[in-house]
């Protein structure tokens, strides 16, 4: 049979608790930071310095200094070692939690423009697919404004053409009637 | 011309171009020079034009401009006459040199000097506002173009209703589509035609559209050395007038109101003597019909049950279809199938059919209905086949519609119904010459029409029959 012991030890870190437990260590800390900041403004970088190393003695250091511990856990079992759970809670501020969602943002937007292009019916379909080749090198061809514009052409032609046989038979009309009249004659 | 006429027996030295002036611009020109007695005039017997035609004569605009200079001696080789047709440079094949084409003596420094003088142009843009009548009204315009400036290349920007008429038009070479009339046109395609305009690089630009410092700006921004539009003859044309080089301003708000003669002033600045160039004679309308299009309508005329030179046409059956070919100057311009019937009766019994051109498939049924199921029914929407239709016909029955103007064009007889007899006068100007008949209700609605009137003026149609 485990036995299983667990021992329950609140940590207390001094500058992240927001809510101090005892007045006398509420005392303390706003007075050394009364010290601090009254020292850092009236002697400057050195004083700090050492006002730093005062500070130190009075807390204790973490480690990862934003990762609040919440708890440790140690789970005691009868001839085996002890598991240490260490719980702690992660918070986030306003800023990262801004960062978070403008990230997630633009993760959405990027993959809805990437994914979305991939899918377009436009560039899968036989228009813009198709083998090509008119020797432009374009893949959408325009042909219409050129085919009326030859169109035009070819109807001025057909007009020249028309205007110059008028004229032609004129002239043959008149030659032959000339014709005529000399054999009259 | 009221500040000239106080200058008794002296030329006027700033002499005008035929357009009209206001006198209130006029007047600062001729307020600064002294009016000189005419024998101290060296050049007093020629005539003299002036040197920039569109120079305005604006004080505020160039105060530096005091107009054409009148001891100018002209009558050189580049200034005078007409542009050629090809701006080619004179060829020399026997030229030892290959580099040097042109014969020896030939100056090509000074040889696009006559461009600058004459104002050639080489390339030319019609801005049209308005849909297929506008447009067809316009072919005189280009024609006058085309003869004024020969070897111009014409290009077209229109509606794309308007766009269907160039297969009509020899004269042209580019036909775009871009609505002018949009007061908030696409930014994209805005853009684009600007683009287009700009690359292709235009000594003049023409716009029918009227125009306020937004079209203006359009005008300008194509480059175009010559930016020539109609305005708005009220306060919307303030502005304009700066970015463009001459403005027409329009008789009322709506240009087709003028009717066959909508472009006058155009064509008078247009059509204006020059050096050496006698007033340009305005072409009457013509249009060309391609042999494509006639193929394509003679076989649906003879689906229809008709024959070659033994139909009349029949246009301007109501319907909210867009291809009905109204001008914007005249809205009441459709009669309804029932009155068609009527006159079509009067038309059938002399051995002709008549063919009604329907702008909408939906109205065949209506037409079957009321004319019976043997009756010919053509669908024709665009002014193409509906030339190449009148070209085959005996002759034509119309609203003021663009079958009007296109049988006048092909010199067919006609028969043309108005809504009132000013409006008859306006769109087909001098009807003895084109064999036209006007019939116009005499109460100034179209629906009122006398129909005994047009069965009598059917008689018209028995001179080619007589042939047949």
């Amino acid at each position: 049979m485990a036995e299983a012991v667990m021992s329950f030890a609140v940590v207390k870190p001094h500058i992240h608790n927001p809510l101090p437990t005892t007045k006398s260590y509420f005392n303390a800390t706003s007075k050394s930071l009364r010290q601090c900041s009254s020292i850092g403004f009236k002697k400057g970088w050195h004083q700090i310095e050492s006002s730093k190393s005062r500070r130190g003695s009075l807390s204790k250091v973490n480690a990862l200094p934003d990762w609040p511990l919440m708890a440790i856990v140690v789970e005691h079992v009868q001839g085996q070692r002890d598991i240490i759970l260490h719980k702690s809670v992660w918070h986030l501020n306003n800023d990262e939690i801004k960062n978070v969602y403008t990230l997630y943002i633009m993760f959405t937007v990027w993959g809805c423009c990437f994914f979305g292009a991939t899918k377009d019916p436009y560039y899968d379909s036989e228009q813009y697919r198709k083998d090509g080749g008119d020797g432009t090198g374009h893949w959408v061809y325009e042909k219409q404004e050129d085919m009326e514009e030859s169109a035009r052409a070819e109807l001025w032609r057909e007009e020249l053409i028309e205007e110059i046989e008028q004229k032609v038979g004129g002239l043959r009309e008149l030659e032959e009637a000339g014709k005529k009249e000399k054999i009259v004659k | 011309m009221a500040a000239s006429s106080l200058l008794p027996k002296s030329i006027s030295p700033f002499p005008k171009t035929p357009t009209q002036k206001s006198a209130v611009t006029h007047f600062p020109a001729s307020f600064f020079s002294a009016p000189q007695p005419p024998h101290l005039h060296p050049f007093s017997t020629q005539k003299p034009t002036t040197l920039i035609p569109n120079a305005k004569e604006n004080r505020w605009l160039d105060p530096f401009n005091d107009g054409e200079d009148p001891e100018m001696e002209y009558g050189s080789l580049f200034a005078d006459g007409k542009q050629e047709e090809d701006p080619t440079l004179p060829n020399n094949p026997d030229n030892p040199y290959g580099f040097l084409k042109f014969p020896a003596g030939f100056s090509v420094e000074v040889a696009s000097l006559g461009s600058k003088l004459r104002g050639d142009v080489r390339r030319c843009c019609c801005l049209i506002s308005g849909g297929v009548y506008e447009n067809l009204l316009f072919f005189p315009v280009i024609q006058l173009i085309k003869d004024r400036y020969p070897g111009v290349q014409v290009d077209v920007v229109t509606t794309g209703r308007g766009k269907q008429c160039y297969e009509l038009n020899k004269n042209v070479r580019w036909a775009d589509v871009y609505d002018p009339d949009q007061d908030f046109p696409d930014p994209a395609e805005y853009t684009d035609m600007l683009g287009i305009i700009r690359n292709r690089y235009y000594e003049m630009i023409l716009s029918t559209k009227l125009a306020g410092l937004g079209h203006a700006a359009f005008l300008f921004m194509s480059t175009a050395r010559d930016r020539v539009s109609y305005i708005y003859p009220n306060v919307n044309a303030a502005g304009a007038g700066l970015l463009l080089s001459e403005t027409f301003t329009a008789d009322t708000m709506n240009l087709s109101d003028g009717g066959y003669h909508m472009y006058h002033q155009m064509i008078d600045w247009l059509a204006r003597p020059g050096r050496n160039v006698p007033r340009q004679p305005v072409p009457p309308l013509k249009v060309s019909i391609p042999r494509k299009v006639k193929e394509v309508v003679e076989t649906k005329y003879k689906n229809a049950g008709a024959e070659k030179g033994k139909y009349i046409v029949i246009h301007g059956i109501q319907c909210d279809s867009k291809a009905s070919m109204q001008s914007k100057g005249d809205p009441d311009s459709l009669l309804p199938i029932q009155v068609w019937a009527e006159i079509a009766e009067a038309v059938t019994y002399r051995g002709v059919r008549p063919i009604f051109v329907i702008p909408h498939e939906k109205i065949r049924e209506d037409v079957e209905e009321e004319v019976g199921w043997d009756a010919s029914i053509v669908f024709i929407t665009t002014p193409g086949q509906l030339a190449a239709l009148i070209n085959d016909s005996i002759g034509v029955i119309a609203t003021n519609t663009a079958a009007i103007q296109l049988a006048n064009a092909r010199e067919k007889p006609s028969i043309a119904l108005f809504c009132s007899a000013e409006k008859g006068k306006v769109f087909v100007p001098n009807p003895g010459e084109k064999q036209c008949t006007i019939v116009s209700s005499a109460t100034g609605k179209l629906i009122d029409i006398d129909v005994e009137a047009v069965k009598t003026a059917v008689q018209i149609f028995q001179m080619p029959l007589a042939f047949v």
